[in-house]
């Protein structure tokens, strides 16, 4: 019995290492690449962790110019030969995102002109990439911030209209209530791309196309069929009676549904708003066929991949640009839902 | 609670506000509550379907045409590779991440150290933007890429493999992979969390009428979990079959057609073209019936099930 | 001096469908602690949440000091409940809770703290009051319930079973509790129950109903001696009485209650309520307690039949004897506890004037 436990924990922490370093290794090798040089781009076999310093070797050449070498991983070889500052502050930019003025390199390089050839170790500007594709994908910022307004109407529209929508469904019997039902799936299910194109001659119509309230309309028709189901299967749990005490004791429909109700109903809107947030802030697609210029960061950050193809690690940078809100948002909702009321029973 | 007095508590404080008009008495109110939504999905969703439908049915000069436009989808290029790859990849991508998914939360339904830790870890691919996820694996599987890394410091290989060169079937299974990493660990945590549902004493009590754990698990467990696996299956299906960003930010358009992928081709690659337009009407229009029919198809097929068994 | 008094109430929840409260009449007296006492469905609960607004009355009129209270919403009715549920709000701490109904009446601060306070010290809750209700019990839910009922000082308490999600023994603790935070308070309160023993140790007067009317209305005394209907002898009473189908026959001068199995003299005092169902049947009752048994034919009581015990089941204090008589089985309560086997033979009469005869029309008492 012993043994046969001890096998099976094996087993399971086998499994369990397996997963979480299949999921971790390639998150890894993804934020290494983020914060990678050019040079370090090229380099193979990549290394999980990057580096924070380049290392460079520099040799006396003639006509007061410098021979600077690299080491690859297969040894140093000759990259550049030069005296000019802006080329060599280029270079090192470019290559090892090192971020230091051409005469400082000059001055640096000048001892060699004394000692011979040296080795000299320039720290990163770690960020380069971040700062890179801000610089390269100039409206990156008016993007992020398009995403984020996205977002906020998606979530206002969807839990406006679908909780209402919700709260009907749970608390009242009435004709049609399985037609609709079936509806509201229906939609929740539909294609969000099946409608997009003829969206966007809607969307022209009313004056709305290649805005920001365009696209949030459109992001909200599967998300207010989605809150409308969330918030009906936690209206339907939240016993009537802790409403019905609140009118017995003293309070209007007004103040039950503000006090009672929608803080009881709040970890269903916190859900809905994480998904309705998801939904915009991860579209490229329908942003594609329904903006021109205002255009969300994640179509940005797409548009990104094919416009630099070096320097994927922009992109890169770009994509955890994008990342950070939504694995920020996505976690605090989740433990706030999961937190809520201590797991009792409504 | 039984239904009924739900229904009887429903009507409270609404059916008190005499004082209010009599617009709102009980029976409108449910009808005053949906009408936002009524609208909404009459403007924004009735209307672009209906649209979309009509381009589908109009040819070039705008008047009526029942296959016009289909024939024209059917001798697109890769039209057919695209109905394939679809099909394939919705078919493969969720067998493997359900079955993937079920081993692990069955072998972790107990609770053990560093459990929340796992389901924290498991919660990052799914939260991840589908564009960061497609940029992150192309940083992989470029030639000089990090899978190559891995793989030759594990010495499975010897040589670099140029995973982006891949065709036909090896590039709808690269995506598969990559879309397993991304999906498997969110479907396992909801699994898992059906899992912890079931309460203790269902398995105990089979257990000791001699149900060894095998035959809990496809007796009890299984049964039990059904309905909330057919939900997520069936969401899984519809995201599956329109699959287009990482097969297009991986490899590029056309490289690995699928049906959403041809929508997007025909908006994104080559825009303004008369008949373009046309074609992405006609595909969107193709997929959202394929999704349909698919999710009847599925439903109806558990449902038969659950009726012959006799057992959920 | 009728304080609460419910005027031909009715309700039915579709128009023109079946009546689940029926004409229902009642006056209840300041300070009095009432039960309304009946199986699932009867109407009770129906019947104090329109007391309480949240159901709409279908007819008829309630009044709170001669007042009607219709017009009113809930919050301006001055009565207070305890639910079921309890319905402690999950989100709200147990001061929370208690204090909400005070907040909405917009009392100033210090005053709320007082007399939540005294309501919590009322309820002996005092140490919990930071506490959510994730975190307690089912029997410290229910105090907050009554803390919260207390605070308003409401005219009239309405109790929706409220001890029917405690264990047993919790519920004979919180009902005695109940009725004294009742008397402290001095309190009018109504309580719906399907438990006849929660009826029986805290009503001054039990309304039992059924299918919507009420059957009796009386002290728990009344109710168990002298029911007034089938339903109510049926009702109230473990066991149940045993009731027998039997024809009333005249025979020298003398009328007898005939069942197949035995002919049963009836006393004077009821010859002439019976009189008229000459030849008639109506249904016979006798409490399991009021079948005497004897080891052979006897002259004291009222002589039933002779037949032989078929189970026997002791009780401790009592035995509970079933016995057969004319196929049917019939369940006698021993006044102490015997050593008696199964088969022994008994002679049984029934205890002075405790046969209950019943209009099999009406099911209203015969007397």
């Amino acid at each position: 019995m012993d043994k046969l436990n001890i096998i099976h924990k094996t087993v399971i922490s086998i499994i369990i290492s397996t997963m979480v370093i299949s999921v971790v290794v390639p998150l890894l090798f993804f934020l290494s690449i983020t914060f990678s040089s050019d040079v370090e781009m090229t380099k193979f076999p990549k290394a999980l962790i990057p580096t924070f310093a380049v290392t460079v070797k520099v040799a006396p050449a003639e006509d007061g110019e410098y021979e600077i070498f690299h080491n690859r991983g297969e040894g140093y070889r000759s990259i550049i030969t030069t005296k000019n500052p802006t080329k060599l502050e280029n270079h090192f930019r470019r290559q090892y995102s090192v971020t230091i003025s051409g005469e400082k390199l000059l001055e640096d390089f000048s001892k060699t002109r004394v000692n011979g050839s040296m080795e000299f170790k320039y720290r990163k500007d770690i960020f380069y990439n971040f700062k890179q594709f801000f610089a390269i994908v100039n409206n990156s910022i008016p993007a992020l911030k398009n995403s984020v307004l996205v977002a906020l109407y998606t979530i206002l529209i969807s839990l406006s209209i679908g909780s209402l929508a919700g709260y009907a469904m749970a608390r009242y019997t009435f004709k049609f209530k399985e037609v609709i039902n079936v509806t509201l799936l229906i939609v929740r299910m539909f294609p969000v791309v099946g409608i997009s194109i003829p969206m966007a001659v809607l969307l022209i119509k009313f004056g709305l196309f290649d805005t920001l309230l365009g696209l949030a309309l459109l992001y909200s028709v599967p998300n207010i069929a989605l809150t409308a189901w969330i918030t009906s299967s936690i209206f339907i749990g939240i016993n009537p009676e802790l409403e019905e005490a609140s009118f017995v004791f003293g309070a209007n429909s007004f103040q039950t549904f503000m006090r009672i109700t929608l803080p009881l109903a709040f970890p269903a809107l916190a859900a809905s708003s994480m998904y309705a947030f998801l939904t915009a802030w991860n579209d490229t697609i329908s942003a594609l066929i329904l903006t021109n210029q205002n255009q969300t960061l994640a179509l940005v950050v797409y548009k990104a991949i094919g416009t630099t193809s070096s320097g994927i690690q922009y992109a890169a940078a770009g994509s955890i640009i994008l990342i950070l809100p939504a694995l920020v948002f996505t976690f605090i909702v989740r433990k706030y839902v999961n937190q809520m009321w201590g797991g009792v029973e409504l | 609670m039984s239904k009924a007095k739900l229904e009887n508590s429903s009507q409270i404080g609404l059916t008190n506000s005499k004082g209010l008009s009599s617009i709102f008495n009980k029976k409108t109110i449910p009808y005053l509550l949906l009408l936002p939504a009524f609208i909404y999905y009459a403007v924004f969703w009735l209307a672009p379907v209906f649209a979309g439908v009509l381009e589908v049915f109009t040819d070039m000069n705008g008047s009526f045409t029942l296959t016009e436009n289909f024939k024209l989808m059917l001798k697109s290029d890769l039209f057919d590779k695209a109905v394939m790859n679809t099909a394939l990849f919705a078919a493969i991508s969720v067998i493997l991440q359900y079955f993937i998914a079920l081993l692990l939360a069955v072998l972790l339904s107990r609770k053990f150290k560093g459990s929340k830790l796992l389901m924290f870890v498991a919660m990052i691919p799914m939260a991840i933007t589908p564009t960061a996820v497609a940029i992150l694996w192309k940083t992989g599987l470029i030639k000089d890429g990090w899978v190559n890394s891995v793989l030759m410091f594990l010495r499975i290989i010897k040589e670099p493999i140029v995973f982006l060169n891949a065709e036909g079937l090896a590039a709808v299974f690269l995506i598969v992979l990559i879309d397993t990493w991304t999906v498997t660990p969110s479907v396992m945590i909801i699994l898992s969390a059906g899992l912890q549902g079931i309460q203790r004493e269902l398995k105990e009590a089979a257990y000791t009428f001699g149900a060894n754990k095998w035959r809990i698990f496809v007796d009890i467990t299984l049964p039990i979990l059904k309905p909330s696996i057919i939900t997520s299956i069936i969401l899984r299906l519809i995201a599956a079959i329109q699959v287009w960003a990482i097969a297009v930010m991986v490899l590029g358009f056309s490289r690995v057609p699928f049906l959403v992928e041809r929508i997007a081709f025909y908006v994104d690659a080559v825009p303004g073209v008369a008949t373009s337009e046309k074609l992405a009407f006609t595909f969107s229009f193709t997929t959202t019936v394929i999704v349909f029919i698919t999710t009847v198809i599925y439903l109806r097929a558990t449902k038969k099930k659950t009726k012959q068994g006799g057992n959920s | 001096m009728s304080y609460l008094v419910l005027k031909d109430l009715q309700k039915s929840y579709t128009k023109g469908g079946s009546l689940v409260v029926n004409k229902m009449n009642l006056s209840i007296n300041k300070g009095e602690f009432i039960v309304f006492l009946g199986p699932s469905g009867c109407g009770k609960t129906t019947t104090i949440r329109m007391i309480s607004g949240l159901e709409e009355v279908s007819g008829g009129d309630i009044l709170i000091e001669d007042k009607s209270i219709l017009n009113k919403k809930p919050k301006d009715r001055g009565v207070s409940m305890i639910f079921q549920s309890y319905a402690i709000w999950p989100h709200m701490t147990v001061f929370e809770n208690i204090a909400y109904p005070l907040k909405l009446q917009k009392l100033p601060k210090n005053e709320i703290a007082d007399r939540v306070k005294a309501a919590a010290e009322a309820a002996d809750i005092t140490a919990l009051l930071d506490r959510h209700p994730a975190q307690m019990s089912g029997g410290q839910r229910q105090r907050v319930a009554v803390a919260r009922a207390i605070v308003v000082k409401p005219k009239i308490f309405l109790m929706d079973e409220p001890l029917s999600n405690l264990d047993a023994k919790l519920r004979v603790t919180m009902r005695t509790e109940l009725k004294n935070i009742h008397n402290k308070e001095n309190a009018t309160s109504i309580f719906v129950t399907h438990d006849q023993s929660e009826a029986m140790s805290l009503a001054d007067r039990i309304i039992v109903m059924n299918k919507g009317v009420i059957e009796q209305i009386g002290t728990p005394m009344e109710v168990y001696h002298d029911s007034e209907t089938r339903f109510v002898a049926s009702f109230i009473g473990t066991p149940p009485t045993n009731f027998f189908e039997v024809n009333i026959e005249e025979i020298n001068n003398e009328l007898f209650a005939v069942s197949c199995s035995f002919k049963y003299k009836i006393k004077s005092d009821l010859k002439e309520a019976l009189k008229p169902y000459l030849n008639k049947a109506v249904d016979m009752g006798i409490r399991p307690e009021f079948i005497d048994i004897f080891k052979e034919d006897n002259q004291e009581g009222e002589f039933l039949c002779d037949t032989n015990i078929n189970f026997v089941e002791p009780q401790g204090t009592h035995s509970i004897l079933i016995v057969s008589i004319g196929g049917q089985e019939v369940k006698i309560m021993t006044t102490k506890y015997m050593d008696i086997r199964t088969g022994t033979k008994l002679s049984l009469h029934v205890r002075d004037g405790k046969a209950m005869f019943f209009d099999k029309g009406t099911t209203h008492r015969i007397r």
